[in-house]
């Protein structure tokens, strides 16, 4: 606590004026000869207990209020931080989130939370007096001695950067750094509480909780949340993009602050390789997605760009960075014999017109000498590979490739990643099976961008063969079993589909859902190649290697040369281009919820201060004399009703009546 | 005036008032208080049947025209009063708070009271009693008498531990005829044994009289500082915030003054409560005339 008059806390002595006067006056006391005395010596028996204790508690009082409206005069303000109970910590090791959604404003010309906190945690330090702070960042992770409070918002290390947090990990840091440092301490996290960079379901809490148990002297945890309203914002992010040819296609998407429901207008200025363009872009409600097609210049070989909106409330979400390549022909393979499957998957493979698609054909017998280098998908219609042919489709999967498998309508042979097929089956007479539900949302069946579904109920299949194993399913046939499934495998895609597009066993060969299918995992598959110059913040990718420099090539915004591993961007590692964007994690809304915090910290004794984040109280520190006032006014309200007599007071006889004769 | 506790204008006006018995006396002489024997007074007492023996002077000669039987005629015997005035002469009758001090209020009571017993042709003692009763002027009629006891009235000096109830039992074993004892004190004794020597006297069918003698401040315990309270009896000392206390003074004192109306109810003694700051006439003259038969009222 600090007190703007703090001389006047002089003035406290005096509230041992009451007890002075009290024990004046026992001293001063006048002798008298008193005849009743055998009354006295038995009222003074009597009067033990409850009377002492009412004038104890009106000397209380008296006491009390009058030290109260000394503090009240010295004007004291509080710290949230430190509360009442700021006392002697010998460290403060605070965690900060960095992360981009730490930059958002809780209102119109205010600093962003980040900023705010740091002032606080300022503020809070002065009060702590010679206390060391210890800063863990959540984009670095790594413990840094603060020299002065002043100069924290000054640090590059506490500067906004596009990174994500793992709070789980952060508090394992600190207390690792805590198991090596004595004294008493306190960990601050400050945090705007999003679930994203909590994780509460984590396992990694388990190991932090436990490490910090584990300290020989069990620190403080103070969480500083930093919640609450927010100045309208508006995001943009790279959903995805590829090159196709002389184009450049860029999925993107537009987000709008939860509470905006009426469609507006967004200036989206595309800046690409230098050039900067403008459009009005109409969000009709939170969210919009949509792709872009910008046109390469020509023979270009490899280029940079970003879409970015107008400065709003959360200026690192602003933009959108991209990067591409050469154009790269989309190779597949189909495994398959020869036959009706194989010409239909070379159809929705590599379809007329399509000059940058080639697939090609190779017997099942073959398979082990399959050249994965430039292939982006395989589509196996043939019993799952064994030997060397499945470590080869293994290599291709970890690899970032995708591979689809059709049933091959042989019994059940050996399993490939523990997946395998169920026995062929044939549907009852003069039924199919049909296609009852599918994730809209995900996966290759997933709806346009326009938001229309797949005419996928038209399939029917008249055989089938069930996908068995640990996949999640995205798609099911009327009864429950899975049509399509998918299992990630490192950084590539097993998918199963229960049919295959074969007139004895099914119309998936009529296109309307195979060639969306296919040319959608296809694309997945490009991305592999594409996707070297696609990351995220914090990546390894973004992580130099010895002898590697990183240079910026956009002059979006004002990047900070220092925290450039930690901030979205066109880089350029040696010869590598590099567009980094922050997490898609950090655009999403959800805030942890107290169940999930209590979950996450449960046996720390944390202590929430939801207030750090309210924008009408930018510091964690209050004036509080009021409260000292009301205090006054209660104490002495309380000492006059103390003092007030009894309602019925002893009267020795009913009436002072100077004689009194009792007839005998 | 020879004597501070005397006032003669006092004593003029309440000399038109007789001192009358609620019991009747056994004197030694003839007085104007009846006996419990019949005598020779003017008042018609009762007839009885005449039996061998009797005086035949006395004799009702109509009633024996009138029935043909014989019976006497008796008449009340009159004769004087002995009043004993007790007085508390311990520590705790120096006392005076608000009013003036206990003792010297009991002085006036004892010595106007006197004055108009012997003025009547009454006899008036004193027993002074301390610790133990330690002297007595035994009851005489003659004026020369007042003077003995008020100079005894006028030396006391209070001072100890209180005597009362052993000069109680004293005065009921000694003084055999029946008597008009006048207790003048503060009465800071157990009720209980105070109520024994009422009865003790009682039993001795004396007439007896209590003037509770209380100071004003004993009564409403009204101090606005602590105070250290010396006992007047034993000087043990104790200080206390008297408001502090006040209630439960009060409830104690409450109940001692119930429980010693209630002893002096039992031994049938008039009791008078005297607040010592009060003026003494009324007190007197309000005593005087409760005493006075119904009939003469």
């Amino acid at each position: 606590m600090l007190f703007l008059n703090p001389l006047l806390l002089w003035f406290l002595l005096a509230a041992s004026i009451p007890v002075v006067i009290h024990l004046l006056n026992r001293r001063r006391h006048k002798t008298i000869h008193w005849a009743a005395m055998q009354f006295l010596l038995k009222a003074t028996r009597e009067s033990r207990g409850k009377k002492k204790l009412r004038h104890f508690l009106i000397l209380a009082c008296r006491t009390l209020g009058l030290a109260a409206l000394i503090v009240a005069a010295a004007r004291p303000i509080v710290s949230g931080l430190l509360g009442w109970g700021g006392g002697a910590i010998d460290v403060v090791v605070l965690v900060l989130d960095r992360s981009a959604s730490m930059e958002i404003k809780p209102g119109d010309g205010m600093n962003p939370r980040r900023q705010i906190v740091l002032e606080k945690v300022r503020e809070a330090m002065k009060n702590l007096g010679s206390a060391r702070l210890v800063l863990i960042d959540s984009a670095s992770g790594l413990p840094q001695e603060v020299p002065s409070p002043d100069v924290l918002a000054e640090l590059s290390s506490t500067a906004a950067t596009d990174s994500s947090a793992d709070f789980a990990t952060l508090l394992t840091r600190a207390a690792e750094f805590l198991a090596e440092t004595p004294g008493r301490a306190e960990v601050w996290l400050a945090s705007d509480l999003q679930t994203s960079n909590w994780q509460p379901e984590n396992e990694r809490w388990a190991a932090a909780r436990a490490s910090l148990a584990n300290l020989p002297q069990k620190p403080a945890v103070r969480v500083l949340s930093l919640t609450g309203a927010t100045a309208p914002n508006a995001s943009i992010r790279l959903l995805g993009s590829r090159r196709a040819a002389d184009e450049l296609l860029v999925d993107l998407e537009v987000s709008r602050s939860a509470d905006s429901q009426v469609a507006s207008n967004l200036p989206l200025t595309t800046t690409i390789n230098g050039t900067r363009t403008t459009e009005t872009l109409i969000v009709p409600g939170q969210s919009l997605r949509f792709q872009k097609r910008l046109a390469l210049p020509a023979r270009s070989e490899a280029g940079s760009g970003w879409f970015s909106i107008p400065a709003d409330g959360n200026p690192r979400d602003n933009a959108a960075f991209f990067a591409y390549g050469p154009a790269l022909p989309t190779k597949s393979v189909i495994v398959a014999p020869a036959g009706e499957t194989a010409d239909y998957l070379a159809l929705a493979a590599a379809p007329p017109g399509f000059g940058n698609q080639h697939t090609e054909r190779i017997d099942p017998s073959q398979a082990a000498s399959l050249n994965i280098a430039e292939v982006s998908t395989v589509l196996w219609a043939a019993p799952l590979p064994t030997g060397a042919a499945a470590d080869q489709l293994s290599r291709f999967l970890a690899a970032g490739g995708q591979v689809i498998c059709f049933p091959p309508g042989t019994p059940p042979a050996t399993p490939f990643l523990e997946l395998n097929w169920g026995p062929p089956t044939p549907a009852e007479k003069d039924k199919y099976f049909i296609l009852k539900d599918w994730n809209h949302n995900d996966g290759p069946l997933r709806d346009g961008i326009d938001g229309s579904p797949l005419p996928a109920d038209r399939l029917k299949a008249i055989r089938r063969q069930i996908p068995l194993g640990d996949a999640s399913q995205l798609a099911r046939w009327e009864d429950g079993e899975a049509l399509l499934t998918r299992r990630i495998v490192d950084r590539g895609t097993l998918w199963f589909l229960a049919s295959t597009p074969d007139y004895t066993w099914s119309n998936l060969g009529d296109a309307d859902v195979l060639l969306p299918l296919v040319q959608r995992i296809l694309a997945l598959g490009s991305e592999r190649f594409d996707a070297s110059y696609l990351t995220t913040v914090g990546s390894d990718a973004t992580k130099t290697l010895p002898g590697q420099t990183r240079s910026r090539l956009d002059d979006f915004g004002s990047p900070d040369p220092a925290n450039d591993a930690y901030l979205a961007g066109i880089f350029k590692l040696n010869d590598r281009l590099l567009a980094v964007n922050r997490s898609a994690a950090e655009d999403a809304p959800e805030i942890l919820s107290r169940d999930a915090l209590d979950a996450a910290l449960t046996g720390t004794g944390y202590t929430l201060l939801e207030q750090a984040g309210q924008a009408s109280d930018p510091s964690l520190s209050r004036d509080v004399w009021r409260a000292f006032l009301i205090a006054v006014l209660c104490f002495f309200l309380a000492e006059a009703l103390l003092c007030l007599p009894k309602k019925t007071t002893v009267q020795v006889i009913p009436t002072l009546v100077k004689a009194e004769t009792l007839k005998s | 005036m020879k004597y501070d506790f005397l006032d003669n204008r006092l004593l003029s006006r309440l000399s038109t008032l007789p001192i009358e018995a609620r019991v009747p006396m056994m004197g030694n002489v003839a007085g104007k208080h009846r006996s419990p024997h019949r005598g020779s007074s003017v008042e018609f007492a009762e007839y009885r049947k005449y039996v061998p023996g009797d005086d035949t002077r006395r004799l009702d000669w109509k009633a024996f025209a009138r029935s043909d039987r014989f019976y006497i005629k008796e008449f009340e015997a009159d004769t004087n009063l002995r009043a004993y005035f007790v007085v508390d002469a311990s520590g705790s009758m120096n006392f005076a708070g608000r009013g003036e001090a206990k003792i010297q209020f009991a002085r006036r009571i004892a010595a106007s009271l006197s004055y108009l017993l012997v003025n009547q042709g009454d006899a008036a003692g004193l027993s002074i009693c301390t610790n133990k009763l330690h002297l007595e002027v035994p009851p005489s009629r003659r004026a020369a008498h007042l003077d003995r006891l008020f100079s005894t009235l006028g030396a006391l000096a209070p001072s100890g531990p209180t005597g009362l109830l052993e000069a109680l039992h004293t005065i009921a074993e000694k003084v055999s005829q029946r008597a008009f004892v006048v207790i003048l004190s503060d009465l800071f004794t157990e009720p209980a044994a105070l109520g024994d020597a009422l009865q003790h006297l009682r039993y001795r069918k004396h007439d007896i009289s209590v003037f509770h003698l209380l100071d004003p401040q004993e009564l409403s315990f009204e101090f606005d500082r602590p105070h250290r309270f010396v006992d007047m009896e034993d000087n043990t000392a104790l200080v206390i915030e008297p408001n502090l206390i006040a209630d439960e003074y009060k409830a104690a004192l409450r109940d001692f003054l119930t429980a010693v109306r209630a002893k002096c109810h039992d031994a049938a003694a008039d009791y008078q409560m005297v607040l010592t700051d009060a003026p003494l006439e009324p007190l007197l003259r309000e005593f005087l005339t409760a005493r006075l038969p119904k009939s003469k009222h």
